[in-house]
């Protein structure tokens, strides 16, 4: 019983060169009509929606909201609002990134662990709607009330990363520095910093992700200004198109900032640690 | 550690120093942690009151939100004018249970089509991509105002929240399962001439399982959490409902209760019901740490749940107790 | 036992700036009872040429032609990284590629885990195992289809020399009772020259410069001087192929 595989030779190299060149091309040029397609289809169907299937109050069109946030935008309001959200979450944030990162370096300490274990477990798992309520109703509308529901909810993210961070803190790295006589600062700032930035970082990013939603959040019900404000006060009046424009202008600056800046900001200072993870 | 020393070196009499290593022991600290968490803030709300003195009436005690804890829970087995009001807890939360039930059946159907197609075609990827990353960054509260401005109060305001939280995490989960089947056992399979239908239902199969569950998973936390937000909007009843009625109407120690059985359901979800299941379900799997499983969990939540698998400590040779799970 | 006949196999990857020629014209012929080993550099082509052997890959021209007497058994293979399906126990990777899943089929794959003293751990997930014994595990799979062909692409580089050792007299012990034609990959010119019949040499750019025939008895210690002999040898051979390849 015999198995045979037989090819002849191409004719030229260059004809089937020629070929993949151009497949690859077609297949660049179909993604981009694809993506295309994509966003004139979503739009499409949103614009089609507003008008027909449920009324334009109901639903106002991509052209309508477009149109409401030029007219907010007129009106003032929104620097106002974006401030004291960002405020809120920048404060908020960075006294969680605080307490978290101690809570992380102390869990070295098992007791300490063992202590804190449970508040880190709720605060991973619980739903942040329960901690806005909960700040709001005893807080009412001042400031305090977001800052702690902030600190609640993300806390644990920035805990966990630390202490994992510490946990695998590359000892023999750190001998290493021993055995050569380098002094403990120096030994801090080139080893044991730049191993724990991308733990850090990380959490930053996850940490910042949470943040501003719960904000968000905790304005809904309690707030007196800000952009969770704003979008309680356009649903209790009814106005579907300044809710869904104060909604898109602050969805798209947080993705900015998300995206765009943190992670152009993590590609550049910690690009050794994905060509590791690519590897 | 110390222990050990201390034990041969001076000994003490057998009950105190049992007694000692105990308070020593991390178990205890976890123990101690609630204790000192109603300390706190018992003397929290004392320092608040001496202050502010009108904060009394808004405060709720530890006794008080126990008090509203423990009527919810023996509700079922009493009559009284509760019963007749409002549904008591269990039957509060089997509402919403049912609401996120259904939204996530649909979340998964759509999803897996949707995140098998983008998986096998470039094209279809193209033409969804940015669309399921907008939804996926979407915070819950959006689609949970929006809906009700659109529907109202009703199911179908809540049930559509919990599908366009739930259904990006799917679709991406999906898709990363069928980009990540591993070439080398199919090559490995082929070589060996296994006949197709061998290879689908042990190679492909198999292969897909931990991205399936992982989708099961965070669909259904996920969707849970955007259920609660659009209940509290658009809902009439429900867990989310329930908790709004009591903050409406300035109860805070049913507030901060009802936020107990919130955390209570929230870690009996994920570490009895689907840890467990995990464990088990990926017997087979090397252990990976929870730094990992966070780490991806939002950012890539693909990632994540290819290794959200059997990331327990209780099964590590450690012998920790239980580690945090995302 | 079985021939193998390769002619004017050439295989290439890529296309302009990028072109890698992995096999350059190559001509080989193995057959019957032979231990023949493919020695070569990194980038020589020597894993290219058993996956197209193997039908993992198809030839950019030539011609591979594989003739078994008798009945239609698939080559075995087996590779560098075990490739065993991690959710399915021991016993049950082998049992995943034979033709049928009867209780005789069972029986054999365990007797095949028996042989690489493996017996024992037929219920066992592979991740449970260490990394040389999902590579016995993968022998014992290869030789449990009882194919007429083996081949096997450096299936101990990642292994310790204590286990790699042991497992090389296992598979001596193995191919001389099933008298396989077995084609075995190996940077290794010691392990080489201490298990084949015959050493074919690939430089880099995938071209077959030489052929040598082993003549020592069986069973050859490493230890023992003429096939330290032999390998200083073939590595002689290696050093002018350096000269000459670019």
């Amino acid at each position: 019983m015999a198995t045979t595989v037989e090819q002849e030779r191409p004719e030229a190299a260059s004809t089937e060169e020629a070929l993949l060149r151009q497949r690859l091309r077609r297949e660049r040029i179909n993604k981009l009509v694809f993506r295309f397609l994509g966003y004139v289809f979503f739009l499409g169907i949103w614009e089609f929606a507003s008008g027909r299937i449920l009324e334009e109050a109901l639903i106002p069109g991509p052209t309508r909201v477009a149109q409401t946030i030029g007219d907010i935008w007129g009106r003032g309001d929104v620097p106002d609002a974006f401030r004291a959200t960002l405020l809120r979450i920048f404060v908020g944030f960075t006294i969680s990134f605080l307490i978290g990162a101690i809570i992380g370096i102390i869990s070295q300490n098992r007791w300490l662990e063992g202590f804190f274990k449970d508040a880190v477990l709720v605060s991973l798992t619980a739903p942040g709607l329960i901690w806005a309520l909960i700040t709001a109703i005893v807080f009412g509308n001042r400031e305090i009330g977001p800052i702690i529901a902030i600190v609640l909810t993300t806390f644990a993210l920035v805990t966990v990363n630390v202490s994992e961070g510490i946990r695998a803190l590359p000892k023999d790295l750190v001998d290493m520095g021993k055995a050569f006589d380098v002094g403990l600062l120096r030994r801090n700032r080139h080893i044991v910093i730049p191993h724990l930035a991308p733990y850090l970082f990380t959490g930053l990013r996850f940490g910042f992700s949470i943040a501003w939603k719960v904000t968000v959040l905790t304005e809904v019900f309690s707030s007196s200004r800000g952009i969770g404000f704003e979008m309680r006060l356009a649903t209790q009046l009814f106005q579907t198109d300044e809710f869904l424009a104060w909604v898109l202008m602050f969805f798209f600056f947080a993705l900015f900032l998300e995206k765009v800046v943190l992670q152009a900001f993590e590609r550049r200072f910690f690009r050794w640690r994905q060509e590791v993870a690519a590897a | 550690m110390a222990n050990v020393a201390r034990k041969l070196s001076a000994p003490r009499r057998g009950v105190g120093n049992a007694f000692w290593s105990f308070m020593k022991s991390p178990g205890f600290a976890r123990m101690l942690f609630p204790v000192a968490v109603i300390l706190f803030w018992l003397g929290a709300m004392n320092v608040i009151i001496s202050i502010w003195p009108f904060m009394a009436e808004v405060l709720p005690t530890p006794l008080e939100v126990w008090g509203a804890m423990w009527d919810e829970l023996i509700d079922p087995f009493v009559d009284g004018i509760q019963a007749a009001t409002r549904a008591n807890v269990y039957a509060t939360f089997g509402r919403s249970l049912i609401r996120l039930g259904a939204g996530f059946a649909i979340a998964m159907v759509l999803g897996t089509i949707i995140g098998l197609a983008m998986g096998l075609s470039k094209s279809v990827d193209a033409f969804f991509h940015d669309w399921v990353m907008a939804i996926l960054a979407m915070p819950a509260l959006a689609w949970a105002l929006f809906l009700s401005l659109a529907f109202g109060f009703g199911h179908t305001g809540p049930i559509l929240t919990v599908i366009l939280t739930g259904i990006p995490f799917v679709i991406v989960n999906i898709r990363e399962g069928v980009r990540n089947t591993p070439r080398e056992l199919f090559d490995m399979a082929r070589s060996y001439q296994v006949p197709q239908q061998r290879i689908t239902r042990h190679v492909l199969v198999p292969s897909l399982m931990p991205f399936m569950f992982a989708a099961v998973r965070y669909a259904f936390s996920i969707g849970w959490k955007g259920l609660v937000i659009a209940e509290v909007f658009g809902g009439q009843d429900g867990a989310g409902w329930t908790i709004k009625f009591w903050y409406d109407a300035h109860r805070a120690h049913a507030v901060v209760g009802y936020a107990f059985f919130f955390i209570l359901f929230a870690i009996v979800l994920e570490k009895i019901v689907f840890d467990p299941i995990q464990r088990r379900v990926f017997k087979w799997r090397p252990q990976i740490t929870n730094l990992q499983l966070v780490e991806k969990m939002f950012d890539e939540p693909r990632l994540a749940l290819d290794m959200a698998t059997v990331a327990d400590a209780s099964a590590q040779p450690d012998g920790e107790g239980d580690r945090i799970d995302g | 036992m079985a021939e193998i006949s390769v002619r004017n196999l050439h295989k290439e990857f890529g296309i302009g700036a990028d072109k890698v020629v992995a096999l350059e014209n190559v001509n080989l012929e193995v057959g019957g009872h032979v231990f023949v080993s493919i020695v070569g550099p990194s980038g020589c082509g020597k894993s290219t040429l058993l996956n197209i052997l193997s039908g993992i890959e198809t030839p950019t021209s030539g011609k591979v032609e594989i003739t078994q007497e008798g009945h239609e058994a698939a080559p075995g293979y087996v590779f560098q990284a075990a490739r065993l399906l991690p959710w399915r126990t021991v016993l049950d990777n082998l049992l995943f590629v034979q033709k049928e899943q009867t209780a005789e089929t069972r029986a054999r794959c365990q007797r095949y885990l028996e042989m690489v003293q493996l017996g024992d751990k037929g219920t066992k997930y592979p991740g449970e195992l260490s990394g040389g014994m999902q590579q016995r595990v993968g022998i014992a799979r290869a030789f449990s289809i009882e194919p007429d062909v083996l081949f096997m692409d450096e299936p101990f580089s990642h292994l310790d020399a204590i286990t790699a050792r042991s497992l090389r007299r296992e598979l001596h012990e193995m191919w001389k009772e099933t008298r396989k034609t077995v084609l075995f990959v190996t940077h290794d010119v010691g392990e080489a020259v201490e298990l084949s019949n015959r050493i074919v040499v690939f430089a880099k750019g995938g071209k077959l410069e030489d052929d040598i025939t082993v003549d020592l008895p069986f069973p050859r210690d490493p230890a023992d001087e003429r096939v330290a002999v032999a390998k200083a040898q073939v590595l002689r051979k290696f050093e002018e192929l350096d000269l000459v390849a670019t």
